[in-house]
């Protein structure tokens, strides 16, 4: 087992797990923090996506060791008490989802991509997010909730 | 197992010579958290490199380009040196997976695991980058073809580790390209990749790189052929030959996600493709 401190959303906790867990078993297991969902387990789908220093990353693919000493964010951490963060109202406005299994991990990679680019165009957006499926194919409403925070739609 | 995260490079390397057979490297851990995740290995002790200060910069010293074997794919694709000098790198690290696999995946590990179905190398053989190795006996700097052995092997001792890459900036700055073929899905790794670089007076071509990857176990690079091309004007039949001689000097690989048939037609089309672009700027 290691000893290690995570900080996530804010938060350290201090834990004990086997250093061959993932970051994405670790956050559901131990924290309870189930917006990182497994679909594929091998770095494709992008439904674990979380944030490690603001930069997304598969929590499948990572060691919940080698997150140790990074700002993680989750799902759970966008929302400031009760008010959404602006791209999880903008999903809602756009139904950007239908089941909803995919959606934690569209809208950590959008706050990481308008964090970077703040006007991306559609173009840039659908190249972005070429690494989240979505088995429901709500695609085309996804791309109106990011386009809708994207200063380029004016 | 225990997880290890040395604070030089020489306590990783004094680590990995006490644990020979039992300890394996991880850097970003794309490859090895897969590969723990299935069972394939089972070290007792992990040395990871990410603790290493400076392993992963990205700067121009003598005229050369040096990428630290920590730098991550993503990094490599943004970096503003990579893209004025090297599109052809640029392009080849931008294709690789997701923005997810590049904001984790480092170039050090891309080149340590040798897997075929790969991007950068292709690109960094055609550049003549050389790889920087450092063990317990020092550095060396070895070539692409000096490094990768084959099928997920290389020619690194148990007590090497990957640096960086160096990476010679030209005098003039010749036309370059990468291009990726996938023939299933987007998200797929690579069935073929060719990067070319070329050099041009007036409509005369004066020098041609071109490596092909992921198709072979190893990339390729034809000097005899890259040859035909210099002297004369890149014409359509000048490329057919080239193209021609590259899909018959490879042997390609067979495995689920292509023939090797198959490969070898799509490397006479690609080559076709990467030189008319080059030609006609
Ligand atoms: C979903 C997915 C899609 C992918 N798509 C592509 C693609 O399209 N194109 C492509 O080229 N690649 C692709 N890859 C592969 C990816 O590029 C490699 O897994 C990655 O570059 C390995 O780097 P890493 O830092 O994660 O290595 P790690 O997993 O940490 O290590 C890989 C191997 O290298 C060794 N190692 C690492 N660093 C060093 C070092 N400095 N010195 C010596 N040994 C070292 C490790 O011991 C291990 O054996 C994909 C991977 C995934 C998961
Ligand atoms: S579960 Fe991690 S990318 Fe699919
Ligand atoms: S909404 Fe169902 S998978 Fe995307």
């Amino acid at each position: 087992m290691s000893n290690a401190t995570l900080k996530v959303n804010g938060k350290e906790y201090r834990l004990s797990f086997s250093p061959h867990q993932t970051l994405l078993h670790v956050l559901r297991e131990e924290l309870g923090l189930v917006g990182a969902r497994e679909g594929c387990g091998i770095g494709i789908c992008g439904s674990c996506t979380v944030l490690v220093d603001g930069r997304t990353i598969s929590s499948c693919l990572m060691l919940a060791v080698q997150a140790a000493g990074h700002d993680i964010t989750t799902v759970e951490g966008l929302a400031d008490d009760e008010k959404l963060h602006r791209v999880q109202r903008a999903f809602i406005d756009h139904f950007g989802f239908q089941c909803g299994y995919c959606t934690p991990g569209f809208i950590l990679s959008t706050v990481a991509l308008l964090a970077n680019h703040t006007n991306p165009s559609a173009e840039e957006i659908r190249e972005y997010l070429s690494g989240n499926l979505c088995r429901c194919g709500s695609y085309p409403n996804i791309l109106k909730a990011v386009m809708s925070l994207s200063d380029s739609e004016v | 197992m225990r997880f290890l995260q040395p604070g030089t490079l020489e306590e990783a390397i004094s680590t990995r010579v006490d644990n020979p057979e039992q300890s394996v490297i991880i850097a970003g851990g794309t490859a090895v958290v897969l590969m723990l995740q299935h069972g394939l290995i089972a070290p007792e002790v992990l040395i990871s490199l990410e603790k290493i200060p400076g392993l992963d910069s990205i700067r121009i010293e003598d005229n050369r380009l040096h990428i630290g074997a920590l730098a991550k794919l993503g990094d490599v694709a943004d970096s503003r040196l990579v893209r004025q000098y090297f599109p052809a790198l640029f392009a080849a690290c931008a294709a690789v997976g997701n923005v997810r696999v590049r904001n984790q995946a480092t170039l050090g590990g891309n080149l340590a695991e040798a897997d075929y179905a790969s991007d950068p190398p292709a690109a960094l053989m055609m550049l003549d980058a050389l790889v920087e190795v450092k063990g317990i006996s020092g550095t060396r700097q070895i070539s692409l073809p000096d490094l990768l052995l084959g099928f997920l092997t290389t020619t690194l001792e148990p007590d090497e580790l990957i640096t960086g890459v160096i990476i010679p900036i030209p005098t003039e700055q010749p036309r370059m390209a990468y291009l990726r073929y996938n023939n299933r899905s987007s998200e797929d790794r690579p069935c073929v990749g060719i990067a070319a670089s070329a050099t041009f007076n007036d409509a005369i071509c004066t020098g041609l790189r071109l490596t092909v990857g992921a198709a072979c176990e190893i990339p390729t690079r034809l000097s005899e052929i890259e040859a035909l091309a210099v002297g004369s004007p890149l014409t359509d039949t000048r490329i057919h030959e080239i193209a021609e001689g590259y899909a018959a000097g490879i042997e390609t690989i067979d495995d689920l996600q292509s023939s090797a048939w198959y490969r070898t037609q799509m490397i006479r089309v690609h080559i076709q493709r990467v030189l008319k672009g080059l030609r006609d700027g």
